[in-house]
């Protein structure tokens, strides 16, 4: 059990804290330390724009693999609807691009989470397309 | 000769063969692995193998290792026949000491790595090593930095294969990644500079061992490894495989085989084989099975980088290489991972004669900052200059997109292609239809009075005129158009005779690859 005084926006807080498992090396009993004085600062303002992300993002849904756009294109057609499943190598979708109707296929089987994307959409690579899980 | 003098050699022998005892044995048996000596047994054809230097022993007398028996020094080395020819290997011994590595074991890999150069054999590593031996400390350093030497000393004169069948960690990855092949066992091999302990220690990231240097992941996201196997017997006969496809060294050819296969049958299905609307995908991979002798094909490669195929098969019974565009993946265009695949793989078969059969369906490079960013200039250089410097016969059959940049980098006549053929397919132009008719006919679509129309029209006429094969044939960019059916009979005529094939180049100290 470690104690820590957290200052959240001008109040003190007395925080314990227990490391569950695993043996506190020479290296990891240094860490929290240099970790507690930046603590101070931290939780106050990294708690509001964590609140906001998952409305903006709220489509992607989590816990599955996203699968993402391999390059700049416009997607062509949608061969899946959310609630589908899938096996791995099944088309998701057609992501026209560089002169060619490519076919985006699922990398594991699972079932459709999210559809991230709209026909006629321009999308870059990296971009989620679909969530399966 | 006394009795007892007999029976000390045969005595001496039995404890070196034990290796690291039984338990240790059955320990690496349990963890699906098999020992040292078995993996060269299946190596080698039955009754070949003949092992040297297995009386070697360290010097070490530091942190009581002078009271530690190694036999063999942890890696038994020797040489046998795969397939009837001549083949070097080491095999490290993970019961004795860990397979670790210190002097007089680093001296027993160099000396087969010596003899395999001055009989123009190919070496056979099988890494299987919990490292250096620290208490020989630099002895143990010198060691590896030896072997570096000799491997870049043998590169491109003998074919070097490295198959990592346990740990590999810190120094001891580098020998295997100046070697000419990597294969690696899925479940049970890892590579790594630095261990998942290191890392977490060092910037506190947490990864397991497998998804930091395991087979898949160097087979499919460094590309370090450029085989993986299931299992250690199955990896064993991959390179008895691959062996196969290689001469034993730079002054040979590959071995031949008879090919039962119909040299002259015409193949009726590629003549529909390619889709009516050039935005189509289908699997090159199809195109290949079907114009090799009996659809044999060994990727190099196949799990990275997979749009761009590059593996070795023969035709009429000779070794080819071969580096084909993937439509089905990324629309196969060019980008910085398949350049740097093909390129390394283009010269691995310019060093062993390996003859080189190029087929193109390529689009262009890929467009984005990823790319641009991550150097494509200076990769797509690799493979312009891979193809320029290499001397071995180089045929390129184009069956559809050939264009701009990527029509020149897939090995173009003027990058020294020795044939070119064209399916009537083929479009070869700076770009396609769409995006030309744009530029040279802007004034005259936006005067239009139905610009949509007029468009569509003029995409049209330069389709007919510039999306064929024809205008580069008329060129000589193109020697002949041929029928998709006649593909094999007239890539095995085309090779046949361009086999006497001689260039040379000027002489130079050595080029300087863009790196």
């Amino acid at each position: 059990m470690k104690k820590f005084n957290i200052t959240v926006n001008g109040k003190a807080y007395e925080v314990e804290v227990e490391e569950v498992g695993g043996v506190a090396s020479p290296v990891q009993r240094t860490a929290p330390r240099a970790t507690a004085p930046a603590a101070t600062a931290a939780p106050a303002p990294a708690a509001a724009p964590k609140a906001a992300a998952p409305a903006a993002a709220a489509p992607i849904a989590e816990g599955g693999e996203k699968v993402v756009s391999p390059m700049p294109g416009t997607i062509f057609d949608i061969k899946v609807a959310v609630g589908d499943t899938v096996s791995q190598g099944d088309v998701l979708l057609i992501l026209e691009a560089m002169k060619m109707e490519n076919e985006i296929t699922a990398p594991a089987g699972g079932k459709v989470l999210s559809i991230n994307t709209n026909k006629g959409a321009s999308v870059n690579s990296g971009d989620v397309l679909v969530v399966i899980g | 000769m006394s009795v007892n003098k007999l029976d000390d050699l045969k005595r001496r022998k039995e404890v070196i063969v034990a290796g690291g005892g039984e338990k240790r044995i059955a320990k690496q048996h349990e963890s699906g692995k098999l020992t040292a000596r078995e993996r060269l047994d299946l190596l080698f054809d039955e009754g070949t193998f003949v092992e040297l230097d297995a009386f070697v022993k360290h010097r070490c007398t530091n942190f009581g290792m002078e009271s530690v028996e190694a036999p063999a020094e942890g890696v038994i080395t020797g040489y046998g026949k795969v397939d009837g020819r001549l083949v070097y290997a080491y095999s490290q011994d993970f019961t004795v000491v860990g397979g670790s590595l210190g002097e007089m074991h680093a001296g027993k890999i160099c000396k087969a790595m010596d003899n395999a150069l001055k009989m123009g054999a190919p070496i056979v590593g099988i890494n299987d090593s919990g490292g250096a031996r620290i208490q020989e400390a630099v002895d143990a350093l010198s060691g590896y930095g030896k072997i570096f030497f000799k491997n870049t000393m043998a590169s491109g004169v003998i074919p070097q294969i490295t198959a990592i069948m346990g740990p590999c960690a810190g120094g001891a990855v580098y020998s295997p990644a100046l070697t000419d092949f990597v294969f690696m066992v899925d479940k049970t091999s890892q590579m790594f500079i630095t261990g998942p302990q290191v890392i977490k220690t060092v910037t506190g990231e947490e990864v397991t061992a497998e998804a930091l240097g395991g087979a898949m992941t160097h087979n499919s996201v460094s590309g370090v490894s450029q085989f993986i196997a299931k299992t250690d017997q199955e990896c064993i006969e991959d390179i008895r495989r691959l062996l196969g496809y290689l001469p034993s060294n730079n002054m040979e050819t590959a071995p031949e085989y008879a090919c039962e296969d119909d040299i002259n049958a015409l193949e009726e299905a590629l003549n529909s084989m390619m889709p009516e609307n050039p935005n189509k995908p289908y699997d090159m991979h199809d195109l290949i099975r079907a114009v090799v002798d009996g659809g044999d094909f060994m990727e190099y490669l196949p799990h990275y980088a997979k749009n761009i195929i590059t593996g070795f098969a023969r035709l009429n019974g000779k070794t080819i290489g071969i580096v084909a565009n993937q439509p089905k993946i990324l629309a196969g265009c060019l980008d910085v991972n398949a350049s740097d695949k093909s390129a390394r793989f283009i010269r691995t078969c310019d060093s062993f004669n390996i003859s080189l059969l190029n087929i193109v369906d390529v689009p262009g490079f890929l467009p984005g900052t990823q790319q641009e960013y991550g150097g494509i200039i200076r990769h797509g250089a690799k493979m312009l200059y891979a193809y320029s410097e290499a001397t071995v016969p180089k045929l390129t059959l184009i069956v559809r997109k050939a264009y701009g940049g990527a029509y020149l980098a897939m090995c173009s006549k003027d990058l020294g292609a020795d044939l070119v053929l064209a399916w009537p397919s083929a479009e070869i132009a700076v770009m396609g239809p769409q995006g030309a008719a744009n530029i040279v006919f802007r004034g005259e679509i936006q005067s239009a009075d139905d610009p949509v129309e007029t468009r569509a029209r003029l995409i049209q006429e330069y389709t007919d005129e510039f999306a064929t094969p024809y205008k580069a044939a008329e060129r000589g960019f193109v020697d002949d158009v041929i029928e998709p059916a006649a593909t094999r009979p007239r890539l095995i005529d085309a090779f046949d005779m361009l086999s006497s094939k001689r260039e040379t180049r000027p002489a130079k100290k050595h080029g300087n690859l863009p790196m």
